[in-house]
């Protein structure tokens, strides 16, 4: 490893909470994503001020104390709402939501459905375990996936597909990635971040505590790479993608979809500091009233 | 002949009949001639089109008159016609409804195009009648129904002997449809100057030249704009330095959203209407802490959704301001109504312990002054800072002096950290300080980073439920309101002499009111004095007290119907209220507030509600 590259590795564990007191389960998936974030925020060269980690309630937002760099963390299933406003204020900051199944897809799916329409220049790395872990294993909005005879109710319906929901509302780049693959992960996180525009990853994490089914075996069998001849620019292809390995039973890993929105004049930071406020002249507004 | 004192009701089908546009067009040329006037009573219906609107206007040669009782002295229906829906039900609310409040030789006006209405009881006490078919002319000859507003405004004119060289109309036609070519203009003042004829020759034939009532235009009348709360708290916000703005339609705050979407880009600034209720707070937020002044505005339901995120705002300590233009709850309630039922809400909603400040403008212009002193508390605190207006205030217009406004002014001095500010020291977002005000550096300065936690947490930022580490946090955070009370609290505003008689206390959109009654009482020999309250909380005890516990009956008024504001007084001064409250849907009349403060004195009443098919409720005291 080059030097400069362990000196700013070495950056992201500062201001972290020591290694000693993480506290997820030994073997949690959220370990790799951490390790992906990293290796993530690392290739792309920020430094800690430039990023802001917002992270969603359960076990996988714990996650924003575990690496350096600015952190918010608000109400459950807000995230990605707050990030749209920071990154609406703030252009210039590198804004990564790092939040779980049930706060992305149960109580923030209408933030998740918004922000897809949105188009913010945010990323979302959705730690997809199918259970709410924090809470000792309730079933997420994820769950059921691998289950062929799980049988729909009320109370059980059938899970939602999070890639399938930003195809339909209109994300601009849509991943998929697996702990067991954090190289591959932090790939996906570092092109998320790169791309202009939301960006959905999808990565599964699996809870080895409460998912007996989805584990890290259960993944291994049924990820599959993206093949090298999917184009991911075009949504026709990408729906095509998802169905095929839906009637396999596989799960694509990889891009799924890419194609950035034509955007108006790239957007500046609000004024903030007082040389920036100093044009506040409201004459103008109390003459319309006139 | 009454002149430049009257109060002007216009009424009509709403959506259709413009009586809004009447109403905005008669208050602001009067503005502009040097008048004041306090259009704040709006009535308008949550249906949309065909409920019945009104709009009363007081107009005065003096500033801050109230907005007095429910009598009136010009009436002008708008409405012209049956029913569509029921035509044997002739749709004639504006007389219906408030014919009634007529004083006896007042004016009422109206289009007759759809049949003249009986009016002989009216007449026989003295209210002279003006009836014109207003829309018929429109229609037929001057080929263009939406005219018959400037034929109605060109009669009330006449009526009131203003403007009789049409200068101030032509004037402001042109500024307004100066654009759509001189004919539009011409149009419109032909209209007017057909009004006017029809009233020329009412009066004519009754060999009469004038009403009795006359509005003349003040000469060198310092220059002052007819304006909206919502306009006025915008206009505040965007000075101060609110650069992030974000709401969710809702009656009556959604005023706020339009004005910012239209001009808060144009000072550099963006603007979201969120998905709901929530994503509007949250983004804002976000963008708070990325270290832009943010802002969001809405009323009673919204902010019932947006509770969450006040102790987000006050845990993680990042500013925001929260208008809630309060209306008529609980729940969906009366969205048109305005009431001041939300203090207890904004005092104390959320779980847990929340820092935080709530700030009430008692008129139009505070809605713009006091604005700037939120803004700044929530950028020095840290923590949420309510505005409460209520719908009157948000929808009402009143004449504002224009010097009041400070062009020019800067925005306020920020409270944010820069590198070099914490150079020297490690940054610790959420360091124990003897203010309680912790150092804030905007995450992209460099010279540290900020881990905002709405957990509890320690000094940098860390969740902890360490027993020491909590109490200091917490007690950190609380000693926010105490630096506030000693530093920035101001105390209640007085008009007369506490001690020498009762006290009318009062908070929010009543103050106009209450001054009135006080004139009205003062007259009758009863010495009160007027103590309004614009800093709610944390209650300023320490500034309340010494002016209330004088020994005289405290009489709290306020649209609601506990006494919510009583109830603070007397947790926190200890000192027992007397209570006058209405929750009608309707604003407080002074002829009620002295009618109640007779009940207070003379019949020893606790409570005294308003407004209800009896129109006084008395409760007295089961231990007096
Ligand atoms: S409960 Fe599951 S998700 Fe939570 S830390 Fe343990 S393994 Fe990870």
């Amino acid at each position: 490893m080059p030097e400069a590259v362990q000196a700013t590795k070495a950056i992201w564990d500062q201001n972290a909470a020591p290694r000693h007191r993480i506290q997820w389960c030994p073997g949690c998936g959220d370990y790799a994503v951490l390790n992906a974030v990293k290796a993530a925020v690392t290739s792309l060269e920020l430094t800690p001020a430039e990023l802001l980690l917002v992270a969603g309630i359960g076990c996988s937002g714990q996650i924003r104390n575990y690496l350096n760099g600015n952190a918010f963390y608000g109400t459950h299933g807000g995230a990605l709402a707050y990030a749209l406003g920071a990154k609406m204020a703030n252009p210039e900051l590198t804004v990564l939501v790092m939040a779980g199944d049930g706060d992305t897809l149960a109580i923030g799916i209408e933030n998740f459905v918004h922000a897809c329409r949105r188009d913010p220049d945010i990323t979302l790395v959705l730690m997809n375990n199918g259970v709410y872990g924090l809470t000792k294993g309730q079933d997420s909005p994820s769950a059921g996936l691998g289950q062929p005879d799980w049988k729909p109710s009320e109370e059980h319906p059938p899970f939602i597909d999070p890639v399938e929901v930003a195809l339909t509302c209109g994300a601009t780049f849509i991943a998929q990635g697996f702990s067991g693959d954090p190289k591959h992960a932090a790939q996906l996180i570092v092109e998320g971040v790169r791309h202009r525009g939301f960006a959905v990853i999808n990565d599964f994490s699996p809870c080895v505590t409460y998912n007996k089914v989805n584990t890290y075996d259960w993944f291994r069998a049924h990820v599959e790479t993206v093949p090298a001849s999917h184009d991911p620019s075009s949504k026709a292809a990408a729906w095509d993608l998802v169905r095929d390995f839906q009637r396999r039973g596989k799960l694509p890993t990889g891009i799924v979809y890419r194609a950035a929105r034509a955007k108006g004049d790239g957007a500046k930071r609000l004024p903030t500091w007082p040389d920036e406020l100093a044009r506040a002249d409201v004459e103008p507004l109390v003459k319309r009233l006139r | 002949m009454t002149v430049n004192q009257m109060k002007l009701l216009i009424g009509g089908v709403q959506l259709r009949d413009g009586v809004s546009t009447v109403a905005d067009l008669v208050g602001r040329i009067l503005t502009r001639a040097g008048l004041h006037v306090l259009g704040v009573e709006r009535n308008f219906a949550s249906t949309i089109y065909g409920a019945h609107q009104y709009d009363p206007l007081v107009v005065s040669a003096r500033p801050l008159v109230s907005w007095g009782d429910r009598a009136i002295d010009v009436l002008a229906g708008l409405e012209y016609d049956s029913n569509p829906d029921a035509p044997q039900q002739p749709n004639r609310d504006t007389i219906r409804q408030h014919a009634g409040d007529l004083v006896d030789g007042g004016v009422l006006l109206y289009d007759s195009s759809g049949g003249p209405v009986e009016t002989g009881a009216l007449q026989a006490r003295g209210v002279q009648v003006f009836a014109i078919p207003a829309r018929d002319i429109a229609l037929r000859e001057l080929k263009k129904e939406v005219v018959k507003n400037l034929i109605m405004t060109g009669a009330l004119f006449r009526l009131l002997e203003f403007d009789q060289d049409e200068r101030w109309l032509r004037r402001f036609l042109e500024e307004r449809f100066g654009r759509k070519g001189a004919a539009v203009v011409d149009l419109n003042l032909e209209a007017a100057r057909r009004g006017r004829a029809l009233v020329e020759r009412i009066l004519e034939d009754r060999r009469q030249s004038s009403v009795g009532y006359r509005i003349e235009a003040v000469r060198d009348a310092a220059p002052a704009v007819y304006v909206s709360g919502n306009e006025a708290l915008s206009i505040g916000a965007i000075e101060a330095g609110v650069r992030f703005y974000a709401g969710y339609p809702i009656t009556p705050a959604s005023g706020i959203l339009e004005y910012m979407e239209t001009y808060l880009p144009g000072y550099g600034g963006r603007v979201l209407q969120g998905a709901n209720e929530r994503e509007s707070i949250r983004a804002a937020l976000g963008a708070s802490v990325a270290g832009v002044l943010s802002m969001v505005g809405t009323s009673g339901p919204g902010l019932s959704l947006k509770v969450e995120e006040i102790g987000v705002s006050g845990t993680t300590e990042t500013p925001l301001v929260i208008v809630d233009a309060m209306r008529a709850g609980p729940s969906t309630g009366m969205p048109t109504k305005a009431e001041q039922g939300d203090l207890t809400l904004v005092t104390g909603g959320g779980h847990g312990e929340i820092p935080r400040i709530v700030l009430a403008p008692s008129t139009i212009d505070e809605c713009y002054t006091l604005m700037r002193d939120a803004v700044r508390l929530s950028d020095r605190y840290q923590c949420p800072v309510f505005f409460l207006t209520d719908l009157n205030l948000s929808e009402g217009r009143m004449t504002v002096p224009e010097s009041v406004f400070r062009p020019g002014r800067a925005s306020i001095a920020r409270h944010v950290a820069a590198e070099h500010d914490v150079r020297g020291e490690r940054y610790l977002r959420y360091r124990l300080t003897d203010s309680g005000i912790s150092p804030r550096l905007i995450p992209g300065q460099r010279g540290g980073i900020s881990k905002i936690s709405s957990t509890e947490h320690d000094e940098f930022g860390f969740v902890t439920t360490d027993p020491a580490m909590r109490v200091a946090q917490m007690d950190k955070r609380m000693r926010k309101l105490h630096t506030y009370l000693r530093e920035d609290a101001k105390a209640p505003q007085v008009y007369g002499e506490v001690g020498r008689g009762l006290t009318l206390v009062g908070w929010g959109g009543t103050k106009l009111a209450l001054l009135d009654a006080r004139e009205r009482l003062r007259r009758d020999g009863i010495e009160a004095a007027v103590v309004h309250f614009t800093h709610l909380w944390p209650f300023p005890t320490h500034l309340a007290k010494p002016l209330l516990d004088t020994g005289g009956p405290v009489v709290v008024c306020e649209h609601n119907y506990f006494g919510q504001f009583a109830d603070l007084i007397q947790a926190h001064c200890l000192v027992p209220t007397r209570r006058v409250l209405k929750y009608n849907g309707r604003t407080l009349y002074p002829s009620e507030v002295v009618r109640a403060v007779r009940e207070v004195t003379h019949n020893g009443a606790v409570a005294v509600r308003l407004g209800g098919k009896d129109p006084v409720m008395v409760e007295v005291s089961i231990d007096a």
